[in-house]
């Protein structure tokens, strides 16, 4: 949830940006300040058609002026190395490839189980409950405490209820159990495979026939 | 309102309430990231060349030749402009919609949460239907809020409503979809709401 609020902060400013400073050039070009009778402030930028986007003079207005330098390169330098510091961020998001097993009464023992192995055990007990064609389960960082992601894919008139109470009651139960971890939620993602046409078609006949 | 009943035991962690899905937009993120990056990466580099005594470069010279001499109401400004807007509007409705559209979540049960594609429902609809006897041509629609579902054929618009409605009490979900049944009487013609005697078919899906 954080990454997501990060996110959408991200694609918030930069929108933002984008819009004003489009919503402004487009004011000015089309004239529309004069032609809705609206009386901008003095400061106010890019009012008239006949004004560059940026005169050379505004570009300058502050170039002899000692912070302007120094303020331009370090806010330059602190956007690249946000950004930087973001990608990579997203990039080391799919890496979980170990979890951290508490070792109650053991003190100097810290034992740690592979992803993978848990990842196998959850996709196995999941693709062996009733009604299930496919199932994927991941394990995946989350604030305070890693979550299982699974997507699962039923036969054509599955029961999504009975495969989510199945897969908390089995495979997630055990998990945390045999791991005595103290969490472990998931969440799952159902799709339905769509029964074939024939089946459809004959089913129907079939009734009708009864 | 025992016509859904088929569940009234959706465990015990149904109280927690099911919490709406948000899409982590980690791809459009990582595009604006990339883009913020290069720009503001080459504009830096270009800047502090400039200050240790380098010539700026000619992409950098060239666009601020072009910014000063052109006016506001120049074809690519205006243009510039334009896909500025879009771009921007775009970018914001990213992040303040809570996307996945295609999901519909489910009551979470115990530690579990979960949610369907509204195509898999529209497939166990589907299903359901074949199953009934006098449809010639069936439609459903599954929207966010509601089912749409027009249907052509001898069959009782009643009796589809009837089980399709047992069908969607058996998905699970955590906010019940309204279900509309509409149907085209073959050659009569004439249109016939499905249920006039069910004004609210939330209550009975919320019973559910």
């Amino acid at each position: 949830m954080r990454r997501t609020v990060v996110n959408r902060v991200l694609l918030g400013l930069v929108g933002s940006v984008l819009l004003g400073f489009g919503v402004l050039v487009l004011a000015g070009g089309l004239d529309l300040y004069r032609r809705l009778g609206v009386h901008p402030p003095g400061w106010w930028p890019l009012t008239s058609p006949d004004q560059p986007v940026l005169s050379a003079r505004s570009r300058r207005r502050w170039v002899e002026s000692s912070w302007w330098w120094p303020t331009v390169i370090g806010a330059l330098a602190v956007l690249v190395a946000g950004m930087a510091w973001w990608l990579v961020a997203q990039l080391r998001r799919t890496g979980l490839h170990r979890i951290d097993v508490p070792t109650p009464g053991a003190g100097g023992l810290r034992l740690k189980v592979s992803a993978r192995a848990l990842e196998e055990a959850l996709e196995h007990g999941t693709s062996v409950l009733p009604e299930v064609e496919r199932a994927r389960v991941r394990l995946v960082r989350a604030p305070g405490h890693p979550r299982l992601r699974g997507a699962v894919r039923l036969t054509p008139g599955g029961d999504p209820v009975g495969l989510v109470e199945h897969f908390e009651d089995g495979p997630r139960v055990d998990a945390v159990r045999s791991l005595g971890l103290a969490e472990l939620p998931a969440d799952l993602r159902i799709r339905v495979r769509e029964a074939p046409a024939e089946r459809r078609r004959g089913r129907r006949r079939h009734r009708q026939l009864e | 309102m025992s016509r859904d009943g088929e569940r009234t035991d959706p465990g015990a962690g149904s109280v927690r309430k099911a919490p709406r899905l948000w899409a982590g937009r980690a791809a459009t993120a990582a595009m604006v990231a990339t883009v913020v990056l290069v720009v503001a990466g080459a504009l830096l580099y270009d800047v502090v060349a400039v200050r240790a005594g380098q010539p700026a470069r000619r992409w950098r010279a060239q666009v601020a030749d072009e910014l000063a001499t052109r006016h506001l109401d120049d074809v690519w400004v205006l243009l510039g402009a334009g896909v500025s807007v879009l771009l921007g509007g775009w970018l914001l409705w990213l992040a303040i919609t809570p996307g996945l559209r295609r999901w519909l979540v489910l009551r979470p049960y115990g530690g579990t949460d979960a949610a369907i594609e509204r195509a898999g429902i529209g497939h166990l609809l589907a299903d359901r239907a074949a199953g009934l006897r006098g449809i010639d041509h069936l439609r459903i629609r599954v929207g966010r809020r509601r089912v749409r579902v027009s249907v052509s054929g001898p069959v009782d618009p009643a009796v589809v409503q009837r089980q399709l409605r047992e069908e969607l009490g058996r998905v699970g979900l955590a906010r019940p979809l309204r279900l509309d049944v509409r149907s085209w009487r073959g050659a009569a013609g004439g249109v016939a709401d499905g249920a006039p005697d069910q004004p609210d078919d939330r209550a009975g899906e919320a019973a559910g």
